[in-house]
């Protein structure tokens, strides 16, 4: 009474174990062109001109995760007063985010921080400010007061401000990018 | 034709019917009882049975007879007769369950070899937090890792994600569980009973019950052939949760045998909050449902089951960081910068997960008596992560993150029958596994994995003793395409891995009311796929993790014993446990930071050592006085590193719960009512690595509880109503185990209350 049942059940497990082999034969290779993960910067270009000259330092990391990451010295002229601008890019996807920031510019703001002995000689200001009279930092200025050569270091910063409050003076705990650049005095 | 409840009026209904054993074959003497008025009769010799002057209303009624399993069925009663006809199931030899006899005692004093909490679908009920993991993390050895208040997962012994297994209506449930921030995807209304074993458990299992194994078994298919049901409704005040689950099932009286269930749930919360603080984004939404069909004869049974797990959840806004030094920062400030409103919208970052489940499972008896079972199961995961910002549209429509999961499952076994005394099973199993990450190969790439296994067990069972053996051979094929930079291409990487495990256990019943029991018992997991190729920042803790792909698989070796004391008044099972482990594969810190654009990170690499994971855990309860009961359950655990003698990462801290009952008499319509009083004791942990955590683990702490619970006569239908507070001083605590722990603090005080009703719907 029971074989044509167990007859059937053989049947199905053969049909189930004939499925489980069949979708094993699929390859799952991927697909290469897919979009970037989240927001990426990978190159920074930092310009700065004054004095007759146009000086250009990149921080480059070509895949964002700091495999290949280099960053160009900045050689100032004593008694020299620049004018900067930034250009920040995603090479990985083609994008400049320069424009998407100065939109966004009640979102971001730039730190700069000079270290070393070049600490005392170099003051940067920023110039520009968002529509609550904050500062951003897009277009600042490099000042360099006369003196003896020296060297230290130039740190920016680039914070985003999401749900936290831009006030002007504080950083965010979201940094989209951290670089500091060596700096010599001539 | 349907009422739900009624007030009790008129006893003026009936219910009469017949009780068949599967065999079809009608039943005398089987009791039948309406606990809730204490009233009974017994079916005659054609198993006829008829009860009389009933009140109006729900109520259930329970069929009892010594051999075979007890059925309780709800109905609903109107003024016509109701008919309620049964069938009953003989109870049989379940290897996994108690072989020696019937006697309740005996069976929690010969439970298993291991370590084992098992919740009947009632516990489990009463029990139910927000999440499956709040739910477990109330048994001893269990603790939950959380990643705010909508995430949280088990962990069993110090050990989780890929070291746990999760058995799904018998199918081991595969999501991407390779992150601390990714829950098992289990519906928490799931009617079904829960199984936790804790220590090793390779050879039942399988491939990653190194640290234990959550089973989930959907509860038996009614036997009753009228429509009935259960209502249950929670709501928790600290995130204003509100949620729900409705079950409907019955047996179909054309066709003997067959039943039918189904089930849904939904769960709706917003943000939850600390003592002082609102937690930003932490709500979630979540549906399921679930649904059974299943022909169960004498000698042989069908089942299909399938379910689906849907849930969007929020995350913490104020722990979304750019850097290492925007989580010092973070860390040193101790509290968000921004300030958030309660509200019950989930912005960007968030998850979405969804989960379906499809088993069909048949056994067969054949003439020799042996049983013959085949399980096959396919399951489909599907991950999306949204990144707080995205460039290329929206956050919230595309996901910097898609991951899907297929897996398919078989699984046969022969189930022998007791000769002379001894029994056993062996069986094989299979896995097919595909995974694909939408676009993008980078974190989790795409890959395949075949897994097959074969396995044998015995037990012998004399006198007062058990004795089982086993082994188990697996081997697990993985073909991965991972990119090992955003700039090289994908690469074809093929590992295999083969193992071969094996159980010695023992049960030694020495005593009327105690017994001891030890297990030794081997576990492997291969590496999983982040452990192999993970290339990146993991968000939140501001970590560069770095994988290896010549990584080996690890094992583990355990040894637990167990002493089970089951008497009249108390009742306690307390495990010694030591696990060994054998390339236990951990992160490690690298001397070097990586520097990356973004800033500094501190860099992990995958390495494999060997570990010693050992402690204590239980659970004991004495009925000191006719109304007062008191329990208390403990975890100790001890993990470290054999060679480098330092103490293992992230192990929860000790910790103790005390609880005391106290049994109300009953007044008017309220029975069964309880006070329960408890208080949770978790130290600091002191044990840690020193240097590969941000932050030092945070000070112990001290929670109390409070509840109350009665079931609520509505005329003879009981209704079960509880209200608890958790955490009921208010206390600002962060526990070692939160993944927000460097950002805000965990919950505060949070008011639950739970109702539950069943459904009996009159045939007429």
């Amino acid at each position: 009474m029971y074989q044509p049942i167990s007859k059937y059940l053989t049947g199905a497990l053969c049909l189930v174990l004939f499925a489980v082999v069949l979708a094993g034969c699929d390859s799952n290779e991927p697909d290469d062109d897919g979009p970037g993960e989240t927001e990426l910067i990978t190159r920074v270009v930092l310009t700065l001109t004054g004095g007759g000259e146009t000086i250009s330092a990149t921080a480059n990391d070509p895949d964002g995760d700091g495999t290949n990451f280099q960053i160009d010295d900045i050689i100032l002229t004593a008694g020299t007063t620049y004018t900067g601008s930034f250009e920040i890019a995603d090479d990985i996807n083609g994008e400049d985010i320069t424009a998407e920031i100065e939109e966004e510019n009640a979102e971001h703001q730039f730190f700069f921080t000079v270290g070393g002995a070049a600490s005392s000689r170099v003051t940067v200001t920023i110039n520009d400010q968002d529509e609550n009279n904050l500062p951003v930092g897009l277009d600042f200025t490099v000042a360099v007061s006369d003196g003896d050569a020296s060297s230290g270091t130039l740190r920016v910063i680039l914070s985003h401000y999401d749900d936290e409050p831009k006030n002007g003076t504080d950083r965010s705990d979201e940094t989209d990018f951290d670089i500091t650049f060596p700096i010599a005095i001539q | 034709m349907i009422t739900l409840i009624g007030p009790c009026a008129a006893w003026a209904q009936s219910i009469e019917g017949q009780v068949r054993g599967t065999d079809q074959q009608p039943l005398p003497g089987v009791n039948v009882v309406v606990p809730s008025l204490q009233r009974g009769t017994t079916t005659d010799e054609d198993g006829r049975y008829r009860l009389a002057d009933l009140p109006e209303g729900t109520l259930s009624v329970e069929f009892r007879f010594i051999g075979f399993k007890t059925v309780t069925s709800t109905v609903s009663l109107t003024s016509q007769p109701t008919t309620l006809d049964v069938t009953l199931e003989s109870e049989t030899v379940e290897l996994d369950e108690v072989v020696k006899t019937a006697d309740g005692a005996s069976a929690l004093l010969n439970r298993a070899t291991l370590a084992v909490t098992r919740l009947e679908a009632e516990e489990v009920e009463l029990l139910r937090g927000q999440t499956l993991g709040e739910t477990l993390g109330k048994l001893p050895g269990v603790t939950t890792l959380t990643t705010g208040p909508s995430i949280s997962k088990p962990v069993i012994r110090g050990l989780h994600s890929q070291r746990v297994l999760v058995l799904n209506a018998g199918v081991p449930q595969e999501g991407q569980q390779w992150g601390g921030e990714h829950a098992p995807e289990i519906d928490p209304f799931a009617p079904v009973r829960i199984e936790v074993v804790r220590g090793a458990a390779g050879v039942e299992y399988g491939v990653g019950a190194i640290g234990g194994v959550i089973r989930l078994e959907p509860r038996d298919l009614p036997t009753a052939a009228a429509l009935q049901g259960s209502v249950s409704m929670n709501g928790f005040s600290n995130n204003r949760q509100g949620s729900g689950s409705v079950l409907l099932e019955r047996a179909i009286r054309a066709v003997p045998g067959v039943a039918w269930r189904a089930q849904g749930s939904y769960r709706k919360a917003g943000s939850s909050h600390t003592p002082d603080l609102v937690i930003g984004n932490s709500g979630f939404e979540e549906l399921n449902g679930s649904f059974t069909v299943g022909l169960q004869r004498a000698r042989f049974g069908l089942e299909a089951h399938a379910s689906h797990f849907g849930t969007e959840l929020g995350i913490f806004r104020g722990a979304h960081i750019g850097n290492f030094d925007d989580l010092q920062r973070a860390i040193e400030r101790g509290a968000p910068t921004a300030r958030y409103d309660f509200s019950y919208g989930i912005d960007a970052p968030k998850q979405n997960v969804r989960h379906t489940l499809m088993t069909v499972r048949g056994r067969y008896t054949l003439d020799s008596g042996d049983q013959l079972e085949a399980q096959y199961g396919t399951q489909w995961n599907r991950r999306q992560e949204f990144d707080a910002h995205r460039r290329f549209g929206n956050p919230l429509d595309d996901p910097a993150f898609d991951l899907t999961l297929i897996t398919q499952t078989l699984d046969a076994k022969l189930k022998t029958k007791p000769r002379g005394s001894v029994f056993g099973v062996v069986g094989i199993s299979g896995m097919n596994q595909g995974n694909v990450n939408g676009e993008l190969g980078y974190l989790i790439p795409n890959f395949r994995a075949l897994t097959g296994g074969a396995y044998a067990r015995a037990t012998w069972v004399q006198g007062p003793w058990t004795v089982e053996a086993g082994s188990r051979f697996d081997h697990r094929w993985l073909r991965a395409f991972p990119q090992m930079s955003r700039l090289e291409g994908f690469v074809e990487r093929v590992n295999t891995y083969t193992s071969l495990s094996g159980v010695v256990g023992a049960i030694w019943q020495f005593a009327e009311s105690w017994s001891v029991a030890a297990n030794i018992g081997t576990a492997w997991r291969p590496p999983g796929v982040n452990e192999l190729y993970s290339f990146g920042v993991h968000h939140g803790t501001a970590q560069f993790e770095i994988g290896d792909a010549t990584l080996s698989g690890e094992r583990s070796y355990n040894i637990d014993v167990t002493l089970r004391h089951v008497s009249e008044r108390a009742r306690f099972e307390v495990s010694a446990f030591n696990n060994s482990m054998d390339g236990y594969i951990h992160l490690f810190p690298e001397p070097e930071p990586r520097v990356t654009i973004r800033g500094a990170f501190p860099s992990f690499r995958y390495v494999q050592t060997d570990a010693w994971l050992r402690g204590l855990d239980g659970v004991a309860e004495y009925q000191v006085l006719r109304f007062l009961a008191v329990g208390a359950q403990a975890s100790i655990i001890r993990g470290d590193d054999r060679r480098t003698d330092q103490p293992l990462i992230f192990m929860p801290a000790d910790r103790l719960r005390l609880s005391s009952t106290f049994s109300l008499p009953d007044l008017g319509v309220l029975r069964d009512s309880q006070v329960e009083l408890g208080g949770s004791f978790v130290s600091r942990q002191t044990r840690f690595p020193v240097g590969a955590e941000a932050a030092d683990p945070p000070d112990g702490y001290t929670l109390f509880s409070a509840g109350y619970r009665a079931q609520l006569m509505w005329g003879a239908t009981p209704i079960t109503l509880s209200c608890s507070v958790e955490n009921l001083l208010n206390t600002t605590y962060r526990d070692y185990l939160s993944r927000f722990r460097y950002y805000i603090d965990d919950p505060g005080r949070n008011v639950v209350l739970r109702v539950q009703f069943p459904l009996g719907f009159s045939d007429s």
